[in-house]
């Protein structure tokens, strides 16, 4: 052999020397291997690779020539595109009506406001994703509870009664106070109520007494803000202007944002041993769930008017919102529910034995496990919602899909239809893929220091 | 016309049984309520090329759009205090009966049924429409009735299905219908050749033909197999209100008549041509007084949105970039010194 170095004539006794191990078939591992393994084990597997293999391509350059190396992509009209090339498509259309589906029929002018509230959003939710920061249950809850007023203004306009004033410039003075307390976490390490106790010197007075300063402090703000702010007003923009991505994306939001907190209230309800919130619960479940989402929307636009006085004139997308948030919430609530029956009756019994109350059994020992089970169904809940919405298309608010079916009836762009669905089809990817996304990385943070399940 | 005929009935019915509450709303005149609100809640369908169609900055134009401006601009003297509503044929009756919409001008096709018992009043016809057939023009085919044994593409659920088995019927055709969902689907197989011919409302043929890569290949045929008289819809049970929608497309139509047009309507107030002028214009008398709207009403409409012929012209005309292209010489919209059926009564 080979490898075998024993000399000869030396002594008899037998020395245990391992064979190197021969190295694999070369058919066996790396590519090839795998190749073997996977698409090509037997002739029928081989068939079948070689035919959706040749079938992706054609479909792939397909697109590539239709897409990318005929498409006309600066023209005036479809008529000018056809002339220049019949069998590409046509995106010079999309570019030009990117502002529509972007916004709807919002004014141009107006745009910045959408914009703005983007930005607010984003500056808001940001501490979210640094690391170590106290406090973030504030900021949170500023977040739902505030921030859809100041939004809600600043996309609509108009006059302030005294409650949106109210609530308009305390958004404000939460997100001012939000980013204090964040540079102040990182300069101090402390939080900015706990910096307030110490600097006002509440740290001698009884706990319950430690509030105090910080809602001076709001007040204080508050009254600053209204004093630099108090006259600013936005031009009115009707509801009915709204639309496009915009318009998805604030339907989408209130239902998403709504329909949790709804979902696990209704599921902890049903759950009752208390008969009356149990139907009450069970009816409201069952019914929202046996009809169509689009049935919901159009008793909602079109037979509530009809069971109210004459002069009380609701708006159109605050009755699709309240029917899409209580359509989303009896989903959740199932959702919920069965994360509730995933945790073990013994998480209940030990709680109870330790003499936690109901609720607080409920949000520090089973919601907490129940919710970190639920996200990869919660976040498959909320893409269902933020793709349904298109429905609102057929009662006539100008979403996305509304906006993009709506180039190929415009006589410069007449029957141009391919091209906007491709593109819709793009953006809802974009966003179902990330929020996906989101929630593994979610799963995978929420999950550490608490892997025994 | 349109799709979902079939559904808007079921709407429509729906609309009916709600008409108590209609009946209410009519109580108080919508003229008021409209002039209180400060501007007219028009409805118009989802963009449909010529007869309203939304540009990329959210403005709408179109045949039927010029309606609703022109009412908004015979209250107001301003034809953009409208708010238009867009919703599908489905809800349109529903929308209307529930006050949400002040009126409908919306390719609506008047008939018995509608008027009598959809609690809908029907003004004037300010479109005539009637399907009709296109095929290529190297088919040979000239009519209708050479189509023996031809398949032809049709959308489903439509009273255009009806009418072709109907037709084919009445003259032994045979013809093979091939029914789609989605007419964009339906013109590219016609275009691809997977049927001989297409049918549809002529109107809604000349705008499939104007997304053809080719345009010139394509011919619709003179035939007229069915009747779609459309035009602007209000509630039953308010005849001023009925009135004043009735007697803007009649200032449209008069308008035409008499030559007067956007351009040349402040000389004409100023010396009227004739007594007729004079009156529509308000120069003389105070018709305007039964209608309740001010005396500069017609003039109004035809400064700001022009007359039948100049919209007809700018929208379905095929004369004009923008016009979908329906031949209106010779056909019914024609007025009625042409030889077609558009008829002002006297402004008298």
């Amino acid at each position: 052999m080979a490898t075998d170095n024993t000399q000869p004539g030396q002594d008899a006794a037998i020395v245990f020397e391992p064979k190197q191990s021969r190295s694999a078939p070369v058919a066996s591992v790396g590519v090839i291997g795998w190749l073997r393994e996977n698409l090509f084990y037997s002739w029928f597997s081989t068939i079948v690779t070689v035919v959706v293999a040749w079938g992706m391509f054609e479909g792939a350059a397909y697109l590539y020539d239709w897409g990318v190396t005929k498409a006309v992509f600066e023209a005036e009209s479809r008529r000018q595109c056809l002339n220049t090339s019949p069998d590409g498509a046509c995106w010079a259309g999309i570019i030009d009506w990117m502002n529509g589906f972007m916004y709807g029929r919002y004014p141009d002018e107006e745009q910045w406001r959408i914009n703005l509230g983007g930005v607010l959003l984003i500056a808001w939710v940001l501490p979210f994703w640094l690391p170590n920061l106290k406090g973030k249950i504030g900021i949170g809850m500023s977040a739902v509870m505030v921030y859809p007023f100041l939004a809600a203004y600043l996309f609509l306009g108009g006059e302030r009664g005294v409650f949106l004033n109210l609530m308009v410039f305390l958004a404000i003075t939460l997100l001012v106070l939000n980013w204090v307390h964040v540079v102040l976490f990182y300069l101090t390490g402390r939080t900015l109520t706990e910096n307030l106790v110490r600097m006002t010197g509440f740290e001698h007075r009884p706990e319950t007494t430690h509030k105090y300063p910080m809602l001076a402090l709001v007040a204080v703000v508050w009254g600053c803000v209204y004093a630099w702010l108090g006259d600013w007003q936005l031009e009115l923009v009707r509801t009915n202007l709204w639309g496009g991505l915009f318009l998805t994306i604030v339907i989408a939001g209130v239902a998403i944002v709504s329909a949790l907190p709804g979902g696990v209230a209704l599921a902890l309800a049903r759950r009752s041993t208390m008969p009356v919130i149990r139907v009450f619960a069970i009816t409201f479940i069952e019914l929202f769930r046996s009809v169509p989402l689009i049935t919901v929307l159009f008793m909602a636009v079109t037979m509530m008017p009809l069971f109210l006085p004459e002069d009380f004139q609701l708006n159109k997308l605050v009755q699709v919102m309240i029917g899409v948030c209580l359509f989303a919430a009896a989903y959740m609530a199932e959702v919920v529910r069965g994360g509730l029956q995933a945790i073990p009756n013994g998480q209940y019994e030990a709680a109870k034995a330790m003499g936690l109350s109901y609720w607080k059994m409920m949000n520090l020992v089973i919601l907490p496990q129940a919710l970190k089970l639920m996200i990869p169904n919660i976040v498959g809940n909320f893409m269902g919602l933020l793709k349904d919405t298109t429905l609102v298309s057929i009662i006539g608010l100008y979403d996305m899909l509304n906006m993009l079916k709506a180039v190929g009836q415009n006589p410069i762009w007449i029957g141009l239809h391919k091209e906007p669905l491709v593109f819709g089809a793009a953006i809802y990817f974009v966003l179902c893929f990330a929020m996906s996304k989101y929630s593994q990385r979610l799963e995978r943070t929420i999950g550490q220091g608490n892997t025994g399940r | 016309m349109r799709k979902n005929k079939l559904l808007g009935i079921a709407g429509g019915v729906l609309a009916a049984l709600s008409l108590s509450s209609g009946n209410a709303l009519a109580q108080s005149s919508t003229l008021d309520t409209v002039k209180q609100r400060g501007h007219l809640r028009c409805q118009v369908g989802v963009p449909s090329p010529g007869f309203y169609q939304l540009s990329q900055d959210g403005t709408w134009s179109g045949s039927d759009v010029s309606i609703c401006r022109a009412v908004a601009a015979a209250i107001f003297g301003d034809p953009n205090k409208v708010e238009f509503q867009s919703v599908t044929s489905a809800v349109r009756f529903t929308a209307l009966a529930n006050g949400e919409s002040d009126m409908l001008s919306r390719t609506t096709t008047w008939t018995l049924f509608r008027e009598t018992q959809l609690g809908l009043d029907f003004t004037a016809v300010n479109f005539y429409d009637g399907q009709g057939f296109m095929v290529p023009k190297d088919s040979g085919i000239k009519s209708a009735l050479e189509l023996k044994g031809a398949t032809v593409c049709v959308l489903t659920g439509t009273t255009t299905e009806l009418n072709l088995t109907d037709f084919s019927r009445q003259h032994g055709l045979d013809i093979q219908p091939v029914v789609f969902e989605d007419n964009n689907v339906r013109d590219d197989t016609y275009i691809k050749g997977g049927c001989d011919a297409i049918t549809n409302d002529k109107s809604s043929l000349a705008s499939s033909r104007a997304k053809f890569p080719d345009q010139s290949a394509h011919i619709i045929l003179p035939e007229t197999i069915s009747k779609e008289p459309l035009g602007p819809v209000v509630r039953q049970g308010d005849s001023q209100w009925r009135d004043v929608v009735l007697w803007t497309v009649f200032a449209l139509i008069g308008a035409e008549e008499y030559g007067v047009n956007s351009k040349n309507v402040d000389e004409m107030r100023a010396n009227p041509p004739n007594p007729e002028v004079a009156r529509m214009l308000g120069v003389e008398g105070d018709l305007n007084k039964g209608l309740g709207l001010s005396k500069e009403w017609a003039y109004n409409i035809i400064k700001t949105v022009g007359n039948y012929g100049e919209v007809y012209d700018k929208y379905m005309g095929d004369g004009s970039p923008e016009g979908i292209g329906i031949p209106r010489d010779g056909s019914a919209n024609a007025l009625w010194t042409k030889g077609g059926l558009m008829y002002a009564p006297p402004f008298r």
